[in-house]
This record gives structure tokens, sequence and C-alpha cells, in this order.
């Protein structure tokens, strides 16, 4: 008896394995996505038997959809929780992170608002409402427009702990659900500011340097900047086979090359 | 009653919008219904034969959700309870299930929450229950614990995802209980829990409560009251998770006292081993076959002597899924065979005058969506 349930278990093991075979699905961070989509296109010109399949949909639901099995990457763009990771791994899913890329958390403003710095403190009170024009930061007088993500998302999760220190944004800000909506908002709103991935910056709006440092290649990898963050991949466990050879990718040259072309920076 | 009932929910609704408007708060509004129809057969109380007991439909469980984020750190849920009655005239009841606050960070240890207000009882798995089968909970059905009291608690995860734990402080009566119910019992009652995950897959956990039922001595005349009970309530969790595979094992152990009535002492044990096998790795559709057995021993009860056996076997289809791959359709079909043992139990349970045979087959739905 004990034998026919060991070869059942495995036989049934082996048949999950043989149908994913070939078939990568991931999901996860909007931020991460331009990445993951444009390192599954190069990818998969490459190794044309495997199907990449990605999706959006935010940090926490691809970080869902890898505890319940659904996917076999969550892209990320913050570390998993301690709540995620106890869930996981009661559902015997090991999230292990595999670093992609490097990104600074971009502070923008409208392309003709003059602003030449921010401090920490002064992004905070802003987007807690203390500051609300902008005469109160040496600028014209001009009434600020918060515009900030919905809580869900993994760069507001970011934002929030290096920028507000965990404090509630201003009630009349305006939560919008992916960084390309930021932008296009404050590019649109003269007195808008709004935060965004790197990536996602456009011609549009302005990049305001924060503590008087730029967001850039080098501010971001050396920390200086303060609202720098690395974007992940989480897998369930060690990446294996085909998995372990696209995220392989991601980090190789070619893929870093992939991860500065979508406007981000790259690990090295 | 039924305006009674939408009253409470309309203005739930308003309330909710209320700090939309005001505050800028993030809501999200959700629900959870349960159709169900029942059909059970056992032996006919006059004679041998075996009859049909229950056969009926009904709305056996409706939850109407409301949970506000106030802050990154403050968050609070509000939940009633809507469900089929035939004690209440018009055929449906209310019930207050859950109006709590969460506070994160107010306590300087990382992933700790203390929670305020009508929540969760964090003992055994009763409060992660997640109905993979129909029935509840073992500590639920076996009367160890209810699934919601009045209270505060502290709760959180261990680093690097070792498990997580809980303290708990409640008034011990449930949520159906507050006020004149619970001025025979002024004694609070007392929790603690932790499951630890030491490698993926394998968990072990336990729950330690001490609780009480009425009071010790009487108001009006201060005599020892002979139905004052102490109880000490263990709870032993095992779960294993494997690739399709998960294996849910509870043993359950209730020591109860009754110190002016030393004669009516008892202690009871209880076991549980769920096994839920899903079909999705292997045919991309997401049904799951379930499997439960239940021992209750309570033989030793001189007020209610019994010894359950029960098993359970159930198939769920589950569609209409998020993007977490969350359900919001759910089929669930169950056969339960509830025996008690004659040479264990009382009178009342002999000759299989209690034993069961159940289907249940039940359509839950649920949704979910912010409003802001």
């Amino acid at each position: 008896m004990k034998h026919t349930l060991l070869t059942l278990c495995l036989l049934l093991g082996l048949l999950a394995l043989a149908a994913k075979s070939g078939q990568i699905t991931c999901s996860g961070s909007t931020t991460v996505l331009p990445i993951a989509q444009a390192a599954a296109e190069a990818f998969m010109d490459k190794y044309p038997e495997i199907n990449i399949s990605v999706r959006g949909g935010g940090s926490g639901v691809g970080i869902a959809a890898l505890q319940n099995g659904t996917v076999q990457i969550a892209n990320s763009s913050r570390p998993i929780k301690s709540k995620e990771l106890s869930a996981s791994k009661a559902r015997g899913i090991n999230p292990t992170a595999y670093a992609i890329a490097n990104d600074g958390i971009a502070i923008v403003v409208h392309k003709n608002n003059p602003l030449k710095n921010l401090s920490v403190a002064q992004i905070r009170d802003i987007y807690t409402g203390k500051i609300k024009n902008w005469s109160e930061v040496g600028e014209p007088n001009l009434p600020i427009v918060v515009i900030s993500r919905d809580v869900a998302s993994g760069t507001f999760e970011v934002f929030n702990e290096k920028a507000l220190g965990g404090a509630k944004v201003v009630a009349t800000a305006q939560l919008l659900a992916s960084n390309n909506a930021v932008v296009t908002t404050v590019g649109t709103t003269p007195g808008g500011i709004g935060y965004a991935g790197l990536g996602y910056v456009t011609d549009q709006v302005r990049v305001v340097p924060v503590e008087n440092v730029v967001p850039s290649e080098a501010t971001v990898k050396s920390g200086t900047y303060k609202l720098s963050r690395k974007l992940y991949m989480y897998t369930n466990g060690v990446a294996k086979g085909d998995i372990n050879k696209f995220i392989a990718f991601i980090q190789s040259d070619a893929g870093q090359a992939i991860v500065k072309a979508q406007g981000f920076i790259s690990l090295k | 009653m039924k305006t009674c009932v939408w009253l409470m929910i309309i203005l739930a609704v308003l309330f909710s919008l209320l700090p939309v408007q005001n505050q800028g708060v993030e809501t999200s509004l959700g629900g959870e219904f349960w159709s169900r129809w029942t059909l059970e057969s056992g032996k006919s109380p006059v004679n041998d034969d075996t009859i049909i007991k229950k056969n009926y439909f009904a709305l056996e469980r409706g939850y109407f959700d409301l949970r506000t984020t106030f802050t990154e750190n403050t968050k609070a849920r509000f939940t009633v309870d809507i469900f089929s009655t035939d004690l209440i005239k018009d055929g449906a009841g209310l019930k207050l299930k859950y109006a709590f606050v969460d506070f994160a960070n107010l306590v300087p240890v990382p992933d700790l929450t203390l929670s305020a207000g009508l929540q969760k009882v964090y003992f055994g798995t009763i409060y992660d229950w997640d109905y993979t089968l129909i029935g509840k909970a073992p500590s639920d059905e076996y009367k160890l614990a209810n699934s919601a009291d009045y209270g505060v608690s502290f709760n959180g995860y261990l680093p690097a995802g070792w498990g997580e734990y809980a303290l708990g402080l409640y008034n011990g009566e449930g949520y159906k209980n507050f006020g004149d119910n619970l001025k025979k019992n002024i004694r609070m009652e007392y929790l603690a829990n932790l499951r630890l995950t030491p490698i993926p897959g394998v968990t072990i956990g336990g729950s330690y409560m001490t609780s009480s039922v009425e009071r010790e001595n009487n108001l009006a005349d201060d005599t020892p009251n002979p139905a004052y009970q102490q109880q000490q309530l263990l709870d032993g969790v095992a779960r294993l998770a494997y690739g399709p595979v998960n294996v849910w094992v509870e043993y359950l152990y209730k020591d109860v006292t009754f110190p002016n009535a030393a004669a009516n002492d008892y202690t009871a044990t209880g076991f549980m081993v769920m096994p839920v096998f899903s079909l999705y790795p292997l045919i991309g559709t997401d049904i799951q076959l379930v499997g439960r057995y239940d021992r209750w021993d309570e033989s030793d009860n001189p007020a209610d002597k019994k010894l359950l056996n029960a098993v359970t076997g159930g198939i769920n289809f589950n569609t209409l899924h998020n993007d977490s791959f969350v359900p919001a359709l759910q089929v669930q079909l169950n056969v339960t065979q509830k025996t008690y043992d004659a040479d264990n139990s009382a009178a009342a349970y002999a000759n299989q005058k209690k034993d069961a045979l159940q289907a249940m087959l039940q359509l839950k739905w649920r949704f979910s969506s912010k409003i802001k």
C-alpha cells in the first residue's frame, strides 16, 4: 500500500513537471513589467521552444500567485513581507529572491516647474499635506497637486517606507494605478508632483533631485540617492531549468542591456 | 427583521463611504454567500427505520465586509454575518462578526499588530480555517473556541518566514454574547498561539487558552455556583504541504473542572486529519479532492458522554479566479458519515439514534472591490 501511494505521488509529480515544461508564467509588479516583457521577447527569440507569459497586477498579486502555484515567477518592486513569506512557506512554497535591476523612485513635477531640489522631509510634508503650496518651498505661488500610487503598489510601499516613514498620504491625493498614469497626470498638471520608477520618466515631466542628489546610475548604485531600490523576481526555491535560464539571461550582460534600454539601472 | 438587515447594510455602506469623501482613506467592500442544499438521513426516533431527517435549501451564511485602510499602519474591518434561520419569523438573522482595528508598528516590534475590538480568536486552526470542506474547524465544531470574540490581541510574524504568533485577551463567550449575557462570568479568557514553519511545507504549532463558564459564587447570595467551570484548552496543529498535496492534522484537548461540583470534572480529546489534493497542476482546472476524519472523545463527561467518529469526503470546483488566484465561485460537494460509539456514549446516542449520513451541496460566491 505504501509503495502504491509513493509511486502514485511520484507519477503525479512527474506529470505536473511535464505539463509545465517549455512554459514560464510570471506576474506581479507593474514597475518590473516592461523589463520582464522586453527580456521575455529577447529570450524567446533566442530560445523559441520556451514560451514566457508576462502579466502585471502589482507586487502583492504576483507573490500571491506564486504562493498559489499559478505562476513560476513573481515580479516585485519591493522585498517580500514577513506575512507573505510565512504564508508561502506554510504552503510549501519557498520564495527565493533574484535581484534583476536597480531602480530609483524619481520625484517628478510638471516640466514648467522650476523646482531645484526637495529634501526627504519636504517630500513627506508635501505628501502628508503640511506643505500645500509651491511657494512654501521657494517656488511660485501655485497649489500643489499630490499624485500617488494606490497602496497595493510595491512602488508605493517603498516610497512610503523611504520617503514618508509610514505616514499617511494626504486625503486629497490622487491615487493612481500605474507608473505611467502618474507620469502622464503630472505632465498635464502644472502644480502636480508624483513619483515613479526611473524607467517611466518621460519628457513630459521634470525629475527633481532629492537631498541635492539626482537619481542616476551612479547615485542609485551607490545608494546616495535616498529613494533607490532593487527590483526582484521571486521563484519557488532555487530557480531551475528554463526558469533559471531566463533569470540568468536577465542578469547577464545582454539582459542588463535590456534593463538599461527600458530606462532602469543595471545591477553591475 | 428583514428591514433591519437591509437598514444595517445600507447604513454600513453609507458609513463606509463617508470617510472616502472626507478623509481619503481606502475602503474595500466585500462579501461572501453560501447557498446550500442539505440532505441528511438517520434513524427514526420512534423506530429503527432509516428516514430522511433534513432536506432543504438555505443561505447558510453571508458575510458583508468593509475593510478600511486609514494608513499603512492602521486598518479596520467590519463584518456582518447574514444567514437563514427559522428562529426569527422573517427567516433571516444578522450577527456582528468582526469589528476591529489593526494597529501595526504601534509597538516597536517588527511585523507586530495590535488588534482591538470584535476579532478573530487565534486558537488552533479556527482563525485561518478557509472552509476547504463545508464543515467548521475542529475547535469550533467541538466548542473549544469561538471563531470571533471581543478583546485585544497582539499578533505577528516571525522573521524570515519562520511562522506566526499571537497573545490574546478575550471575553471568552464569543461574538454572540456581550453585556447581560456576560454578567455570570467576570473572568477573561487568555490565549497564546505559536506556529512555526522550520522548513517550507512543514508547519507545527500549538495554542493554549484558559477559559471559564459562569460565576464562581452566585451574585445574589454569594453561595458557591455548581455550574462554574474552569477550562484549560490545548490545540496542536501540524500541516504538511508538498506540491498539490496539503495535509492538516489537529489535536484537541479540553480539561474542564467544576470547583464547586468536582464530580462533574471531565477531559475530552479530539483528533482531525484532513488531506487536500489539488488537481490544478495536472489538469489546469481548479478542482480539489478533500477528505477528513474526526474523532471526538468526550466519554469522560458525565453530563454528555459521547465518542464520535466522523468521516467526510468532498470535492470542490473553483472558478472565476482573480489575479491572485482567489476564486469568486466555488461549488462544494461533501458527504459525511457521523457515528457514535455505543459503548462509550450516553443513552441519548445509543442504537445509532444520532448517527447521520449527510450530503451537502454548496454554491459559494464572493466579491471584493475597492471603493477608493
